[in-house]
């Protein structure tokens, strides 16, 4: 049977390189890396098989070195099974869930330190740097890759791949349930007239379709404008589009507001001020929207409170 | 008629010189890359030794050990085709960004990180590079080739380098995602983390000819100094000489490039620090740069796990901050002597 990281409805993601096994078959150390391996993926199974029951042996070990696997992985496992999570999930300026990283160790992504760590499962993100986790495939971890949610249903899947490389695969089918319940109960609840909205990124970006943003966005009943015009996942937006786009609610999103920088100086063009004083104004941290996480979907209660008249 | 006498017999002035030079920088090098194998770098900063008995030999032939080979061959490579380089074009500010193999590596493995294929093996990002600076020189020879003059192909080295440049730029605004764009980035910037023994086998096949195609170079580089008519005289062929240099620059700039980034400033910075020892010779600057610049490269790297916590800074950053400054000191020292 092959050995796979992921739940059966979604393609193996678990990077498996040609090095990878060929470094296995030549070094016994890898070996027993593969047999903690396969433990780690037979406790996953066996819970999978006896929904309900204990775990009969300890729960596999997860390192994670990515910002949005960080807080995947904060929110699913049990505490005793995180050994590090990146640096950047414990800085509330990026991190919904800063103050559960801060009770870990922190790790800056590379291979050695991981090494230490010595995990049953490494969670990375798809644009990770691509060498640590080809090095990290190499010497037998198990590398979960996951991609950026750019829907509440990516974060779904995102919730249940996670859970199932941890060997809690019913805690995450359970989140996963409750979040697109939540979804259904905002686009009942949402009103009648959708207000046209921009969202403008420090430095003169926006988001259009295929993004998490836009998707929140639709499902709290208010249009992009930049979506509508087939602007895909992001982009520039120009002061002049802006103006002629007449949007009655701008959706500012940013890191760090009140820090000085070229790219924040963007949000107090004088135009756009002109255009904020006519119309509504939200305000979206950044990271509601940049990792797909169950706290996505507050924002959506940030926008109707915005755009509601 | 003294330098005709002195291209005839290289080896009638200080030939021990370069010799000795090369041996001191040779050792440096070893003894960089000796430091290098013991340094390593957890969370909270640097770290000595191998990090516990049961993962010792993985952090050592895994980790370190590949770093280590490639800071060396890759800073040789960028210091060995900067003095050919600098002595083919006869100009102080040739490096081997200079004739677009970089840029064209670059780009090559810049596609790869946006059409998201870097994931997919690991091997697909080095091969892009390579394809890229095999594109940028076939450019080159397309562009200059005929006219085959100096002058042309630097022109031509500028256009295709701001052309791959403006290509990257593009890739980066239409970049899949903000993270996508932030490799790529990073890619400008050079590294040599997280690399493995893959990755030297894949650079060293394409370093090791191009670095026979430069040195096999030299003597024809000596006779160019006098000019591409005496030199043809003395029974040198400019145009032989030239692509000998041109292309095992590709090559080995390429196979650099397709597994650290670009790493700036040492092809550049290491002939200057060395050509005052050696004399005026393009020949005997070439072995003395190479170690020279495995030297520099491997220290900039050791520098770079001693920092503080924190993410690691990139390679081309280190080279830069410990590069310039020795540079300003030979430039600031060389001009009473110029004035005079």
């Amino acid at each position: 049977m092959p050995l796979s990281l992921s739940p059966p409805s979604r393609s193996p993601r678990a990077t498996r390189s040609r090095a990878t096994r060929r470094a296995e078959d030549s070094r016994p150390s890898s070996l027993a890396r593969r047999a903690s391996a396969v433990r780690a993926v037979a406790v996953a199974l066996l819970v999978t098989s006896a929904p309900g029951a204990a775990p009969a042996s300890p729960l596999p070990s997860v390192a994670s070195i990515n910002l949005c696997a960080d807080q995947l992985v904060l929110t699913l496992a049990s505490p005793e099974q995180i050994l590090t999570v990146s640096w950047l999930a414990a800085d509330p300026e990026e991190s919904m869930l800063a103050a559960q990283a801060k009770r870990y160790p922190l790790n800056y992504g590379t291979a050695e330190e991981l090494l230490r760590f010595h995990p049953d499962v490494v969670i990375a993100g798809a644009y990770t740097n691509p060498f640590t986790r080809a090095l990290l495939a190499r010497l037998g971890y198990p590398v979960v890759e996951l991609e950026p949610e750019t829907s509440v249903a990516d974060i779904a899947a995102n919730l249940k791949r996670v859970a199932f490389a941890i060997g809690r695969p019913e805690h995450g089918d359970a989140l996963a349930a409750e979040l697109r319940a939540r979804e259904d109960r905002i686009a009942a609840a949402r009103p009648a007239h959708a207000p046209a909205a921009v969202v403008v990124r420090p430095g003169g970006f926006t988001v259009g379709q295929h993004s998490l943003a836009d998707d929140i966005m639709t499902l709290a009943g208010v249009r992009n404008v930049a979506a509508e015009q087939g602007l895909d996942r992001w982009g520039s937006l120009s002061m002049e589009t802006l103006l002629r786009s007449r949007p009655e609610l701008i959706v500012l999103t940013g890191y760090r507001a009140s820090q000085s920088s070229l790219a924040n100086a963007t949000l107090a063009h004088p135009a756009l001020r002109r255009v904020r004083e006519a119309g509504r104004t939200a305000w979206v941290p950044a990271p509601y929207w940049a990792c797909g996480l169950p706290e996505s979907l507050d924002s959506a209660a940030l926008l109707e409170r915005a755009a509601a008249p | 008629m003294t330098e005709l006498a002195r291209v005839a017999t290289p080896a009638s002035r200080e030939p021990r010189g370069a010799w000795h030079l090369s041996g001191a920088l040779a050792v440096l090098a070893l003894a960089a890359a000796a430091t290098s194998l013991v340094i390593g770098r957890s969370s909270s900063g640097p770290t000595f030794g191998f990090g516990g008995p049961e993962i010792a030999s993985i952090v050592l032939t895994e980790i370190r050990l590949p770093r280590t080979l490639l800071a060396l061959l890759v800073g040789g490579t960028l210091g060995l085709c900067g003095a050919a380089l600098q002595g083919l074009l006869r100009n102080p500010l040739a490096e081997p960004g200079l004739l677009g193999a970089s840029s064209g590596a670059a780009f090559g493995a810049v596609l790869v990180f946006y059409f998201g294929l870097a994931g997919a093996d690991s091997l697909a990002l080095p091969a892009g590079a390579v394809v890229g600076s095999l594109a940028a020189l076939a450019a080159l020879y397309a562009l200059a080739g005929k006219r085959g003059d100096f002058l042309t192909i630097v022109l031509a080295g500028i256009a295709i380098n701001a052309f791959a440049a403006a290509l990257t730029s593009l890739a980066l605004n239409f970049a899949p995602s903000p993270y996508a764009a932030l490799e790529i980035l990073f890619w400008m910037l050079g590294s040599l983390a997280d690399r493995s023994l893959v990755h030297v086998a894949l650079a060293l096949p394409l370093m090791l000819p191009g670095w026979l195609l430069v040195i096999s170079a030299a003597r024809g580089l000596d006779a160019l100094t006098l000019g591409e008519e005496t030199a043809a005289s003395l029974g040198f062929d400019a145009r032989r000489t030239q692509w000998l240099v041109i292309g095992g620059t590709a090559l080995a700039v390429g196979g650099a490039v397709a597994v650290t980034g670009v790493v700036g400033f040492v092809g550049l910075v290491v002939p200057h620090l060395l050509r005052g020892r050696v004399g005026h010779h393009p020949s005997r600057l070439l072995v003395p740069s190479f170690f020279g610049g495995a030297a520099l490269t491997a220290v900039a790297d050791i520098a770079i796990r001693l920092m503080p916590p924190g993410p690691e800074l990139k390679l081309g950053v280190v080279t830069a901050l410990l590069g310039a400054p020795f540079f300003l000191n030979l430039i600031v020292r060389a001009r009473p002597a110029s004035a005079a």
